[in-house]
């Protein structure tokens, strides 16, 4: 038997078959006296089995007929380059898989680096949300029994024409809101929570310059955020929801709340 | 030429779930996998007798998802994605997908590309190191290099899952 010493790069190879047979009882004393990578190894090889199961079933799908066409040339063959839609849904995946796992992507690589303005408002609306939905009692400044009072103080003091969104279709509830500062100007939060006491705030300021359309996460873990800028207001809605139904409730408050600012 | 088409025929199933691995929206897997045909069509005659179709059309689609997602992540188009193309492509699967294969079906979409193709080929197409690192076109070091980083992000990945739902059950 050949004496070496193991090292991580061997538990890879001894899941993926690549360990020489040689080798395979050293190796597996190496691991029953290493409880740590022992412990390793078996979480490997389960998500080893998990993937091979996710994908099991694609196996046993037909044969989509657009694909067994080409290759039976009933179609005429066209350059390759032509069509490739499919990279579009490539990049967006990667954005809407950041974002559902709390914008991991965010933190290790991040595509693009521009956009501060959005960035800004993106991180000062998921500052607020982490501070205030996490509050029990003293979440908001006036509660939603209040709700008029609370339109036309925050209407007043941020400068737009705000209607708080009825979310109860999304199964969310106004909680009620307060008044924060956002850089230089003031923005309106309103908080609201579903019957399962998940929380989700809108973030609206009256200082924006530019149009921008989007999501973003600042942190691994953290709320994600949709936002929206236009000419003179900016709405940004946070929420740690599932980023397919976070996107469903944002554009909810977002239609709403633009009608609402135009009334 | 029948039996050249026959053998493409039969690898269209593993291309279909390699790509789907990739990208998960089966749709854009389905056009990555023609696209892959067309041109392994057009250059028929480039594939060796002997050659094993499936390495030759698995190395055709690779460097397909590879230009591309390279040319995507240099013009920057992913950051100014419009929201309703995103709330598209969230569309569920149409197959019914337990709990834990969409979790790991979709941390395998958040680690970089380069690092899920290499992991994918060995660990669900079963493709040995040497034929793995043939087909990407890398160095045998650079593709167990990726395999190693690309598990340890999956597993962290798959962890912040748990934590998070176990936070969501806690705050209940």
């Amino acid at each position: 038997m050949i004496r070496r010493d193991f090292s991580e790069r061997d538990i890879h190879m001894a899941i993926d078959g690549e360990l020489p047979a040689d080798e395979r009882a050293a190796y597996d004393a190496w691991l029953d006296a290493n409880p740590e990578m022992k412990a390793r190894s078996a979480r490997f090889t389960a998500d080893r089995t998990a993937l091979r199961a996710a994908f099991a079933g694609v196996l046993d799908e037909p044969v989509p007929v657009r694909l067994r066409k080409v290759v039976f040339g009933e179609t005429p063959v066209k350059a390759a380059a032509s069509r490739s839609r499919w990279w579009l849904a490539a990049a967006a995946a990667v954005l809407v898989v950041a974002g559902g796992l709390g914008g991991y992507f965010a933190g290790i690589d991040r595509i693009g680096q521009e956009n501060p303005a959005e960035d800004r408002l993106a991180e000062q609306a998921i500052a607020a949300h982490v501070v205030f939905a996490a509050e029990k009692r003293h979440a908001v400044e006036v509660p939603a029994t209040d709700k008029d009072h609370l339109q036309t103080w925050l209407s007043n003091r941020v400068g737009l024409k705000l209607v708080a969104p009825d979310l109860t279709a999304n199964g969310f509830q106004l909680i009620g809101g307060r008044l924060l500062p956002a850089g230089e100007s003031k923005a309106a939060m309103l908080l609201y929570e579903d019957d399962k006491g998940e929380r989700i705030s809108l973030f609206v300021t009256a200082q924006s310059a530019q149009n921008a359309k989007g999501t973003y996460a600042s942190a691994q873990d953290g709320p994600q955020a949709v936002y929206w800028l236009d000419k003179g207001y900016g709405c940004v809605v946070v929420g740690s929801l599932p980023s397919e139904q976070l996107a469903v409730v944002a554009k909810s408050a977002y239609g709403q709340l633009l009608a609402g600012l135009a009334s | 030429m029948h039996e050249k088409k026959a053998a493409i025929l039969g690898e269209i199933p593993r291309l279909r779930r390699y790509a789907r691995s990739l990208l998960r929206d089966r749709d854009a897997a389905d056009d990555l996998v023609q696209d892959c045909l067309e041109r392994a069509l057009v250059r028929l005659d480039n594939w060796q007798t002997g050659e094993s179709p499936r390495r030759w059309l698995f190395t055709i689609m690779h460097h397909l998802f590879i230009d591309q997602m390279r040319k995507v992540n240099r013009r920057g188009e992913a950051t100014m994605l419009p929201l309703e193309a995103g709330e598209a492509v969230a569309q569920p699967a149409e197959q019914v997908e337990s709990i834990a294969s969409r979790e790991i079906i979709e941390a395998l979409q958040a680690i970089s590309p380069d690092r899920r193709a290499a992991l994918v080929m060995v660990a669900i197409e079963g493709f040995s190191y040497a034929e793995a690192a043939n087909i990407l076109g890398v160095p045998a070091g650079t593709l167990m290099s990726r395999i190693a980083r690309g598990r340890e992000e999956l597993r962290g990945l798959l962890d912040d899952t748990a934590r998070r739902r176990a936070i969501r059950i806690v705050e209940k």
